[in-house]
């Protein structure tokens, strides 16, 4: 193959001006060269996209790739392809890692799996404390040489008040922003699912929403007194978006939810059971119309996966000793699409914006995020229409533990293009 | 314009003159102290007792020196002394002491303010020797009389000071005597270490550090201590040095006529390359000497001179 492609009668999603334009683009050694009408370029390789959305590459800001250490749920690899499959080109993976990334050699590490890969660029997030202990900060400074590029303790949030506020101070001189898991685990003992009338039904121990919001507001006074950059990851309640929107008269929060808090309720652990534990717990009905209306209003200006695959021995316990997560990066973007575009809660620009153009600013990728002459072609194509049903066993991702086997879904990415190259062409993957 | 204090608390009460007419002193106790025989009788039959609460040897015993070269009797009390004295309160210790009739007490406390208790109702001269965070007026005076004696002038030098500013008495008082001399004071280090209140001293906080250093006339070094960093101001003393330390390639790119100071004693490698300390560059050991000068000057004037004021 030429290292041309040319992407013709697309319809181009450009975030950044809040439009969908019908044009034709050409990729040349990796970048976008020339966007417009009617290109002809003979030496490169045309990709007919008619009917199909043609913008920048989707970056998720919260996966689980396993690697090190718990290779039986994931790799690096298969991570990756999942990714590819997923439409994603920019993924930052969770330091909750055996042993967790708390070390400068451990980034280095992924950042050369992830070139040698070349399926996607993987971003280590590295841990904000060593060993996730939240005892004592880990060198952040001499993560970010090797490649780290937000801070988090993911899977649990700080308790020690006053090391937070020192990382938040401490962080700022190397730029380096925070994506923060909120909980407070005084108030969710061995929880098993939100607290609520199911959890009491059910017999399971709950997690109260107070718990994640008494983390939310302590951040958030921490970041307005400090001046960290603050990201909250998979939120989950209606008063964390009130809480944000008050933040964010006054600095510049962001935040994500993912598709699962968007679409199941705690009831539906009833039906799924194991498949549907997840941390944050799947809440209420009263909180999913709040998360959608913190998204259409913008509060909520990113969407990201936490993608947290697990193999099945491991879901197929009883609840209590279930871990939590649900596998889902073959399939975010589709299921979005169910909750928020054919819901008309927001458009398709606006999700796009949510799925590229904002976590890239967030994450400062000034290259990516938009298709403009120059950029780097990290580019996703999508088709709105078709339908397809979920096929977990289908996944790339050794995690199959997801409760939307068999949904009717639309707007599949059917190609992924990295830096220029197709990585990924209706649903197979090409190396 | 004679001298009019009775004790020297800090830099603070100072005025630019008071500040000139120490140096002036200490600049000629400075230059006598390369004769011999050194010893000055003047001070003959004046007792300064020496109470340190906090140990330092280098301070204390720079203290007893000078007062030995000014022909006074010094007693010592060491932080191991001190310990005999538990269980009495500060106040009641000290009046103990005031017993003696000594003419001049050295303090050091590791609460801010003692000295400046003390001078309340005790009935001799007290030299500050550094209490808590807030000021250390004789390591002030003798960086101002290295920084003199090196430029020609006190006016007009752009001095970058490096480290732990927040807990830092040193930091607090040189950058008060800079300012009241005319001169500039930048910050730099780990951001916990150097809090934004610092700049409302006057100073201004430049990040990253190589850009605090271009170009200044001083590299003033803090001393960084271990225990920051068991308190969690930075994450370790391997990511300390690579980032906030005066590293050789950045003294390199820096330097132009810039000298390089620490208050002492330095940790090598942690703040600063080992062979910077006794590099072309480096003042750090005429520090200790003018540290002499400096307090031979304050004795001789707060005994000769500082009878009445506060
Ligand atoms: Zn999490």
């Amino acid at each position: 193959m030429t290292d041309s492609i040319l992407i013709k009668k697309g319809t181009l999603v450009l975030p950044g001006r809040k439009e969908l334009v019908d044009a034709d683009l050409l990729i040349r050694e990796g970048k976008i060269v020339r966007i417009g009408r009617g290109i002809e370029d003979p030496q490169a390789y045309s990709l007919n996209a008619s009917g199909l959305l043609v913008g920048p590459g989707l970056i998720n800001l919260h996966v689980h790739f396993r690697e090190p250490g718990e290779e039986k749920k994931e790799d690096l690899f298969t991570g990756a392809r999942a990714a590819a499959r997923g439409g994603f080109t920019t993924v930052v993976c969770m330091p909750n890692t055996c042993p967790p990334l708390d070390n400068p050699l451990f980034a280095r590490y992924i950042v050369s799996r992830s070139a040698e890969i070349g399926l996607v660029n993987i971003l280590p997030a590295g841990a904000i404390t060593v060993g996730l202990k939240g005892e004592t900060m880990t060198n952040f400074g001499l993560l970010k040489e090797e490649g780290v590029v937000a801070l988090s303790d993911d899977g649990k949030s700080v308790g020690k008040s006053r090391l937070l506020y020192l990382a938040f101070r401490y962080a700022n001189y190397f730029d380096l922003p925070f994506i923060l898991h909120e909980e407070d685990e005084n108030l969710s003992p061995a929880g098993e699912m939100h607290e609520g009338v199911t959890s009491f039904e059910m017999g399971y121990r709950g997690i109260p929403p107070a718990g994640e919001n008494s983390r939310i507001a302590r951040d958030l006074v921490l970041a307005l007194y400090t001046g960290a950059r603050v990201h909250l990851t998979h939120l989950s309640t209606d008063l964390g978006v009130d809480l944000i929107r008050w933040f964010q008269a006054r600095i510049p929060v962001s935040a994500d939810v993912t598709p699962h808090h968007l679409l199941l309720t705690d009831q539906q652990v009833k039906q799924f059971g194991t498949l549907a534990k997840v941390n944050p717990p799947l809440r209420e009905e009263k909180d999913i119309q709040a998360l959608k209306l913190g998204i259409r209003e913008g509060v909520i200006n990113i969407l990201a996966s936490d993608h947290a695959p697990h193999s099945l021995e491991d879901k197929e316990v009883d609840f209590a000793s279930a871990p939590f997560g649900i596998s889902n990066l073959e399939i975010t973007l589709p299921l979005l699409v169910k909750s928020l575009v054919e819901e008309g809660v927001i458009d398709w620009i606006s999700l796009w914006e949510k799925l590229s153009l904002n976590p890239a600013r967030f994450l400062k990728l000034t290259d990516r995020g938009s298709l403009e002459e120059g950029k780097v072609a990290d580019i996703t194509i999508v088709d709105p229409d078709t339908e397809w049903e979920v096929e977990v066993n289908q996944f790339e991702s050794k995690g199959k533990n997801c409760p939307f086997q068999g949904w009717p879904l639309r707007g599949w990415p059917v190609y992924t293009i990295l830096g220029g190259k197709v990585v990924m062409q209706e649903g197979s993957l090409i190396s | 314009m004679g001298w009019k204090h009775r004790h020297l608390l800090g830099i603070q009460p100072l005025s630019r003159e008071d500040i000139w007419y120490l140096l002036h002193k200490a600049n000629f106790f400075r230059d006598s102290l390369e004769e011999k025989p050194k010893k000055e009788g003047q001070l003959n039959g004046f007792f300064m007792i020496n109470l340190f609460f906090e140990p330092s040897t280098r301070t204390r015993i720079s203290f007893e020196m000078a007062a030995k070269l000014l022909g006074m009797e010094v007693i010592n009390f060491t932080t191991e002394m001190s310990s005999i004295l538990k269980g009495e309160n500060l106040r009641d210790t000290v009046r103990t002491l005031s017993r003696l009739k000594a003419d001049v007490l050295v303090i050091r406390h590791s609460s801010s303010g003692v000295p400046q208790y003390l001078s309340q109702f005790l009935p001799f001269h007290i030299i500050n020797a550094g209490d808590g965070m807030r000021e250390h007026p004789t390591q002030a005076l003798l960086d101002l009389l290295t920084i003199w004696r090196h430029f020609g002038r006190l006016s007009n030098l752009k001095v970058a000071i490096i480290g732990d500013i927040l807990h830092s008495r040193v930091a607090r008082s040189l950058t008060i005597g800079l300012q009241k001399m005319g001169s500039e004071v930048f910050f730099s280090g780990a951001p916990t270490l150097v809090p934004p209140e610092a700049e409302k001293m006057g100073g201004q906080i430049i990040y990253p550090l190589e850009k605090a250093i271009q170009g200044v006339d001083v590299i003033y070094l803090l001393r960084i201590q271990q225990e920051r960093q068991k308190a969690g101001f930075f994450s370790s003393i391997k990511e300390y040095n690579h980032f906030f330390s005066l590293r050789k390639d950045l003294w390199e790119k820096a330097k132009g006529q810039a000298i390089i100071m620490h208050p002492g004693p330095v940790n090598r490698g942690v703040e600063v390359d080992s062979e910077l300390v006794e590099g072309t560059g480096s003042l750090i050991e005429e520090q200790v000497t003018c540290g002499l000068a400096v307090r031979m000057a304050v004795l001789d004037t707060l005994i000769q001179e500082g009878k009445a004021g506060d």
